[in-house]
């Protein structure tokens, strides 16, 4: 029996191993050879990357700047670059990035100092706020509020780790903190009585809200328990990759392609209308650095 | 260029990663162990009721077992957890749906009820494998029907199953790790859990494995004893 064990506790560091030694390859290199940037879309991260019930693919602020990026590669390597979609949940995206399933998962991933031990991240391009999603005549209103109630969040988000650090803390005593596996599931807890008030990005919220039948009958609480930066993910190490995906952000901002994508998902006519705040504004026009145009030319 | 990944298996004793693993097995324990014993107990005796020579508790049985063994785990508990309540009527499904560690309890239930009809199967199956002499020769020794099976053909049938028991018993702890589904903090939660915080999914799934690998190593010893103790020499059971 300690034999077999032993055995199988081998067999399974092998495939650890093996998996780790395909990891080590450039990303730019593999994507020039093959022609496909292969790229993480969540299905439910509304209005960043989501499942178009209309078109069903996705499609969202990061699907449309994944279009730029590929874009830029295209002029780049002078060849077309085609996207190769893979679908990633909150659970899935750090491996899937970390063993080199995708290139770059573009979606709505929190950038924490945890994460930046095993993931390298883009810089920041949004910021959205930790809410709670309540019942319209909900009693919640202010953080101690939520002594008490019953808070939700879904598995694996940095939602969920800042109101159980908080409620840890004693900023406030919920009676219960679920968790749920995502959030069409956390909205159908909500619906059904089981949590009281359920959180995640206000953003993303209010993305649940606007999908379901009566938007009227759900409001956020305007609380803002932590802020949340939003990067894409890609593997370690990867620094040229990396670099061209800023450069391809920045050049965005510059060009005003950004501001045009963010009015069409987030403007007030968007899917999830998101005012942007003068600091978020300010920070968008700070964060580009003088960039020669065709800066995407092979030198 | 060296590997993309650095190792940490730290973060599977590490304070409190440690406690919440150690939390996660006693939940798996408990979900295992008391599924089990709804599992054993219905269907043992919806198995029974399978060979029973009335019609309209035979169809039932049977509908069970049909009902049950046919739909993947995962949905029956997404059923229970959050359709269940609303079988019990506007007022009673928000007094149920306000319960505290209402998952935890779904989650027991649906496994015992899924793993019941599996149980049946075996039961049945057992119940088959006595050949019609044993029925037979057990009547003409002046029992009756009643006591023919309770002193006769149902401890055969018992030993008989205990093999195929076993590897439902194992089961069982396998599909606990589904009721994370739902949010019981068992040990794949607890390991997804640890992934989350640290993002040091490898350590904590094959922590995770090792635990379920030593788990089931434990039920295997145990069934194997068992089935030592209630062997019958020369009929059932092997050495």
């Amino acid at each position: 029996m300690r034999k077999f064990f032993i055995i199988s506790f081998c067999f399974m560091l092998g495939v650890i191993l093996i998996g780790s030694v395909v990891l080590a390859d450039e990303t730019m290199d593999r994507i020039e050879k093959t022609g496909k940037l292969r790229v993480g879309f969540r299905e439910d991260s509304i209005p960043f990357a989501f499942i178009d019930p209309k078109v069903g693919k996705q499609v969202g602020f990061s699907v449309d700047m994944t279009y730029e990026l590929a874009q830029k590669l295209s002029e780049y390597f002078g060849k077309k670059i085609e996207i190769e979609p893979f679908t990633v949940t909150t659970k899935t995206r750090i491996p899937m990035v970390a063993n080199a399933t995708v290139d770059v998962e573009m979606g709505s991933t929190t950038y924490t100092q945890e994460r930046e031990d095993v993931v390298d991240f883009s810089i920041i391009f949004f910021f959205s706020e930790t809410d709670f999603l309540v019942p319209k005549d909900s009693p919640i209103k202010t953080i101690q509020d939520l002594t008490g109630k019953r808070l939700g969040g879904a598995r694996g988000t940095t939602n969920l780790k800042a109101i159980e650090d908080q409620a840890a803390k004693g900023l406030y005593k919920p009676k219960e903190i679920a968790t749920l596996e995502g959030h069409a599931q956390g909205f159908l807890a909500l619906k059904t009585g089981k949590i009281d008030a359920y959180s995640t990005d206000r953003s993303l919220l209010e993305g649940l809200r606007m999908k379901d039948t009566n938007p009227e009958n759900w409001r956020t609480c305007g609380l803002a328990i932590a802020y949340e930066p939003y990067g894409y993910m890609m593997r370690k190490n990867t620094s040229d990759f990396r670099h061209f995906l800023n450069d391809t952000i920045r050049w965005s901002i510059k060009t005003g392609k950004f501001y045009e994508l963010y009015d069409k998902w987030m403007g007030p006519k968007g899917v999830v209308p998101i005012s942007m705040s003068p600091a978020y504004k300010s920070y968008l026009e700070m964060i580009v650095y003088p960039m020669q145009d065709n800066w995407w030319k092979k030198k | 260029m060296g590997l993309a990944y650095k190792f940490d298996w730290g973060v599977l004793w590490r304070d409190p990663y440690g406690v919440w693993l150690l939390k996660g097995i006693w939940l798996t324990i408990q979900l295992g162990l008391l599924a089990w014993v709804i599992a054993l107990a219905l269907g043992i005796l919806i198995g029974t009721i399978r060979i029973s020579p009335w019609r309209l508790p035979r169809f039932l049985a049977t509908a069970y077992v049909e009902v049950f063994r046919n739909i993947p785990f995962m949905v029956q508990l997404f059923f229970w957890y959050f359709a269940g309540p609303m079988l019990f009527g506007q007022s009673l499904q928000f007094r149920i749906n306000a319960i505290i560690g209402l998952n935890y309890y779904v989650a027991i239930l649906a496994l015992g009820l899924y793993t019941a009809s599996r149980v049946a199967e075996h039961t049945r199956a057992g119940f088959s494998a006595i050949s019609r002499d044993h029925y037979q020769a057990a009547l003409s020794t002046g029992l009756s029907h009643f006591q023919m099976y309770r002193y006769v053909i149902i401890p055969y049938a018992l030993r008989i199953i205990i093999p195929p028991l076993t590897t439902e018993f194992l089961t069982i702890f396998k599909n606990s790790s589904i009721a994370m589904t739902i949010g019981v903090a068992e040990t794949t939660f607890m390991s997804y859990k640890i992934d989350s915080e640290t993002f040091h999914g490898l350590e904590a799934t094959t922590g995770a494995m090792v635990i379920y690998l030593i788990l089931g190593l434990g039920v295997v010893k145990l069934m194997g004893f068992l089935e030592s103790r209630f062997r019958i020499a020369g009929l059932i059971g092997r050495k």
